[in-house]
């Protein structure tokens, strides 16, 4: 019977072509145009690391001016970042910062190139699940004994070595030689989620290296750095005694109780700390997850939140559109149905026919929705440039296509509940007189 | 087999109250032919409407083979139509996207009838009318009383107990309506129970039994005791 | 006149009714309100920065190895490029207007910690740059060479003058003439005191959303830490030339640097404004879009109604009507209709308005939107239903007596 229905959908588009076609027509658009923006919301608010985004925190120390009431820092002081690693009473932990470094490839024909880089802990890879390619990452020791180690991106490997495995090659960076331990596989979590503050749609780095160098070898830093108090003194050594804070901290907890702790450990390290005369404002220590901490720094731009609302109103008006349209069209053969009725059609077979001849309005809407998603998808990406991260990771995966027809065909036939209401109860006493 | 006991049907709107039948009796037996006759606006249609189950009626009895129908839900009354009415309507109501086969194969898909069954049958009435060769024809590409024959076919092909017609011959030239006519009365013959609705005296005269209506009352209902001859329950199409 | 039958067919058919004015009153919500962020945004981008962007282009050397002295090198590179044909002059700067990327500082008119200090952007900058930017001094003067600083090390600036914007001045000095502001001294953090030599019309801070876009401070000082940044100001119709030439030159000068970020200001103001355009032409699709559904609903529903009414119009024409008064008939229907959306929308768009004011960092909606507003999707449901209109306006009277 199923194929029976779709045989008189296909039959009954035929008959009004125009009035069906501008039908898939509203439903493509107002589909298409919403998955678009769904789209955008899911790649850049999605959750990068599901399966374990519940267990790693980002730590805020509340370290800020005490004659304002704004926010505690995202970031952390060089003096409480040293000391949180010192303690380390959490599963896994790292502090990271961006920095930037010539390196001199060992290959004569490419020119020195400037590098943009990561300082982490060794924890940093098992904690985010970063993949390797070759080699793997380092140890607790090689960042206590400043071992000169590197792990490269994929790309950056691809840039130097060609893509071979470069795992024990060396590598001049800033003049100073160090030691390929590993490449990585491509890793380019969307929203960059370890890094929000300093673009959470930029590029992963290229090369990381034990964070201990940056302070040790002085590269340049990159990203942001903010102090509240003016620095006590010049040069490095006042800048790491400063209040500035630049370093991102992630720790890994694998449940409440190791939340809890951790939690209490940092407001034990503050109350030290105030005794000592820093963090003078009341205790406002946080722990936010991946998900909790993205939602925090309000990661998802307010441009793609205000065009959720606009598409969802596009999307009304294309199906108050194909209301309108349906019951034009089912009211249109009110004769068909009264006949239908006296050859022996109860209202239940006429819903079934009904529903079936929207929900294929719906599928044939849907599928030129995925047109139209497709080219919306596109026109974003040239919008955008290619300067945004994000645009490579803008894109119609097969959950979203499912998803769009699933919406086509669901929305239509919710748009024509009411017309096929009406439908199912025609008088077929009134249409059979005269056609 | 169809008996209806002070039936009344009475439209209502905000200002007026029409009593479109007024407390109508009457019985019907297997195999009649019954024409009703009587001018625009009497109740013929409604009466038609009632009695194949298209409408509801506000008050009375109406027995169906012995079944009380006034309380039959949707359902029920879809079924019956079904299994047991044929229309035929003046403007042949053919759908105009489906093809004669398929046309004819409305009234089995509801009966859920399976493929090689619905062939057989559809193969057989449009046989029966003489359109065979023209099956995958639409509708708009035969003639009015082609048409008709078509509509004649599809109200047959469930073999049901009785046909309402409602001015068959209304839209035809009366050459071809004479020939729909001479179709009706072989089905009739056949064993089919036939009430047809008509406005042509000459029709009316012919058949063995006319009821007048006038102003929602039957003005003339002869009832007809002595038909008891042919009951032989002969397949509908011949 | 026929308002009254016409009225009366519309509430016997409200469904339709409510549809049509339902659609209007959502286009016009998300018209009027993309409109309106559209117009806040190009109001943003059209901010000057002070600067002549045209001809200007920048590029950044970051030196390595042991040897690479960046004073010098960064002294040789501005006068080989200064003396380039086509170039009218060059700077070394920390920062760059519209590029997002910049420091910032908060100043004190007194030397005290516990008060509070005004933001504002800092440019760590020489003497060519209100050249190189032809930026437009209001008073003072410019620095000379004798001013500048160099340092190695981060901390407080060295630098002794300083040029301000007139609005860092007025925010400063709000009771204060803007030729009285000079002279005036400011204390950095930490409590180094920088005296204002000079006050320029306009510059804005590198941030485009910022709340100080138009506090900004330059200092005659360079911070040595292997990293310079060059602005070059061209004559017009030089700059791309230069461009295409220059990454050569500054290596064939030095080699033991990398390159990188060569930009015209144009380029750079694009990056900097891509979501704000993008979100333009994005939201420029969403009303063409919406207003083309919604005028495909009112034609295809009028195209429905009125070929449903094709014998009724005919007996219209048969009884008189003029095709005037026919397309009359059909225009004032949707002219109700769409009242009924724009009253509707009206609210809708002022809501919806609220919503945005409130949660995100939206200025509030000029009054004259709404009636616009209104007014416009008026014309267009009339626009609209004129051609369906003119075609039953067309029926020939004789569809009165025709069957079907």
């Amino acid at each position: 019977m199923l194929l029976y229905y779709l045989r008189l959908s296909a039959l009954s588009y035929k008959r009004n072509p125009i009035l069906s076609t501008l039908m898939v027509l509203a439903v493509a658009i107002g589909v298409g145009a919403y998955m678009v923006i769904y789209t955008l919301n899911y790649t850049m608010g999605g959750n990068p690391i599901p399966h374990k985004s519940s267990q790693l925190f980002h730590v805020q120390l509340d370290t800020g001016d005490p004659n304002l009431e704004n926010d505690p820092p995202e970031q952390l002081t060089y003096l409480d970042a040293t000391a949180l690693i010192a303690a380390s009473p959490a599963f896994r932990q790292t502090a990271s910062s961006k920095f930037v470094a010539v390196v001199e490839p060992s290959n004569p024909e490419l020119l020195p190139m400037i590098t943009n880089n990561r300082g982490v802990f060794g924890d940093f890879f098992p904690m985010f699940d970063v993949p390797f390619l070759y080699g793997r990452g380092w140890d607790r020791d090689a960042d206590d004994n400043l071992e000169q180690v590197v792990v490269l991106s994929r790309d950056m490997n691809e840039r130097l070595y060609g893509g071979r495995d470069s795992v024990g090659e060396n590598l001049i960076m800033d003049g100073l030689v160090y030691q390929v331990i590993g490449v990585l596989d491509d890793w380019t979590p969307v929203p960059k989620f370890y890094d929000v503050n300093n673009g959470p749609f930029d590029a992963s780095e290229d090369i990381y290296t034990p964070w201990n160098h940056i302070v040790d070898k002085e590269f340049s830093r990159q990203g942001n750095t903010n102090c509240w108090k003016a620095i006590d003194g010049s040069g490095l050594q006042a800048f790491l005694n400063s209040e500035c804070v630049w370093i991102q901290y992630w720790v890994e907890l694998r449940d409440r109780n190791e939340e809890q702790a951790y939690m209490d450990f940092l407001n034990s390290y503050s109350a030290e700390q105030k005794n000592l005369g820093r963090f003078e404002r009341p205790l406002n220590n946080g722990l936010f997850d991946v998900e909790e901490w993205m939602i925090e720094q309000e990661v998802l731009p307010d441009e793609t939140r205000i065009l959720s609302a606009l598409a969802a109103m596009l999307l009304a008006v294309c199906l108050l559109n194909t209301i309108g349209l349906l019951l034009s069209k089912f009211l249109g053969k009110s004769g068909e149905i009264g006949v239908r009725q006296a050859l022996g059609a109860h209202k239940g077979s006429l819903f079934i026919q009904h529903v079936i001849e929207a929900g294929f309005i719906g599928l044939i809407g849907g599928i030129l929705g995925l047109g139209v998603a497709g080219l919306g998808l596109e026109g974003v990406k040239y919008l955008l440039g290619q300067d945004l991260l994000v645009t490579d990771w803008i894109q119609l995966n097969l959950p979203v296509a499912i998803t769009t027809i699933v919406l086509a065909i669901t929305a239509t036939i919710i748009a024509g509940l009411y017309p096929i209401w009406r439908a199912c109860n025609i008088n077929p006493a009134i249409h059979l007189k005269t056609q | 087999m169809l008996k209806m006991t002070d039936v009344c049907k009475v439209f209502r709107t905000e200002l007026v109250e029409t009593h479109a039948l007024n407390h109508v009796s009457l019985q019907v037996d297997e195999g009649e032919f019954i024409t009703i006759t009587g001018p625009s606006g009497c109740g013929k249609t409604t009466f038609l409407n009632i009695a194949g189950l298209l409408e509801t009626m506000t008050s009375g009895q109406y027995l169906l083979d012995g079944v009380d129908v006034s309380q039959l839900n949707d359902f029920k009354r879809a079924k019956l139509r079904n299994q047991k009415i044929g229309f035929i309507f003046q403007s042949f109501n053919l759908m105009p996207d489906l093809n004669l086969f398929d046309n004819i194969d409305v009234p089995l898909r509801y009966r859920g009838m399976p493929a090689a069954e619905r062939r057989e049958r559809i193969d057989k009435a449009l046989e029966s009318v003489g359109l065979f060769s023209r099956k995958k024809h639409l509708p708009a590409q035969l003639s009015g009383g082609q048409q008709q024959r078509v509509a004649i076919a599809r109200a047959l092909v469930g073999e049901p107990r009785f046909l309402l017609a409602d001015e068959p011959t209304g839209n035809l030239d009366s050459n071809t309506a004479r020939g729909v006519m001479e179709l009706l009365q072989e089905i009739n013959t056949a064993g089919t129970t036939i009430i047809m609705v008509t406005h042509d005296q000459e029709l009316a005269n012919q058949s063995p039994r006319n009821i007048h209506i006038l102003d929602g009352r039957i003005s003339n209902g002869t009832p007809a005791p002595q038909q008891e001859t042919d009951k032989e329950a002969a397949p509908a199409v011949a | 006149m026929e308002i009254g039958p016409i009225l009366r067919a519309m509430t016997r058919n409200k469904l339709g009714v409510v549809l049509i004015a339902l659609q209007i009153a959502f286009t016009m919500t998300v018209m009027i309100n993309a409109i309106f962020i559209i117009n806040e945004r190009n109001r943003l981008m059209a901010r000057p920065s002070g600067m002549e962007e045209a001809n200007l282009f920048h590029v950044s050397s970051i030196g390595f190895g042991d040897d690479f002295n960046e004073q010098i090198v960064t002294a040789d590179d501005l006068a080989m490029i200064r003396q380039l044909p086509g170039v009218i002059n060059a700077s070394e700067t920390n920062a760059i207007p519209v590029s997002s990327s910049g420091s910032s500082t908060g100043v004190r008119l007194v030397n005290d910690e516990s008060q509070p200090s005004v933001g504002t952007a800092i440019y760590r900058s020489d003497e060519h740059i209100l050249d190189t930017m032809n930026l437009e001094l209001i008073a003072g003067e410019n620095f000379t060479a004798t001013d500048m600083r160099y340092r190695s090390e981060s901390g407080a600036t060295l630098a002794e003058k300083t040029i301000i914007t007139r609005a860092l001045a007025e925010n400063l000095f709000p009771d204060v003439a803007i030729n009285d502001v000079v002279g005036e001294t400011l204390f950095m953090p930490g409590g180094t005191s920088i005296q204002i030599t000079g006050i320029v019309e306009r510059l804005q801070a590198p941030w485009p959303t910022s709340s100080l876009i138009e506090r900004s401070m330059i200092v005659p000082e360079q911070f040595l830490d292997g990293n310079s940044l060059y602005l070059v100001r061209t004559e017009p119709g030089e700059r791309d030339r230069v461009m295409s030439e220059i990454e050569e030159l500054l290596i064939a000068q030095n080699d033991s640097r990398v390159l990188r970020g060569l930009s015209s200001l144009t380029e750079t103001r694009a990056d900097t404004y891509r979501l704000d355009s993008a979100m333009s032409s994005v939201l420029w699709v969403i009303i063409i879009t919406l207003v083309f559904i919604t005028c495909m609903g009112i034609v295809g529903l009028a195209v429905f109604g009125i070929n449903r009414r094709r014998k009724q119009i005919g007996t219209r024409r048969a009884l008189g009507a003029t095709r005037f008064e026919i397309l009359r008939h059909f225009m004032l229907e949707n002219f109700l209709i769409t009242s009924v959306g724009v009253v509707v929308g009206a609210a809708l768009t002022i809501g919806f308005s609220i919503v945005l004011t409130t949660n995100f960092d939206m200025p509030a909606m000029a009054w004259y939107y709404t009636p616009l507003g209104m007014l416009s999707l008026l014309l267009i449901g009339q626009l609209a239903v004129l051609g369906p209109s003119r075609g039953a306006a067309r029926i020939e009277p004789a569809m009165a007596t025709r069957s079907v």
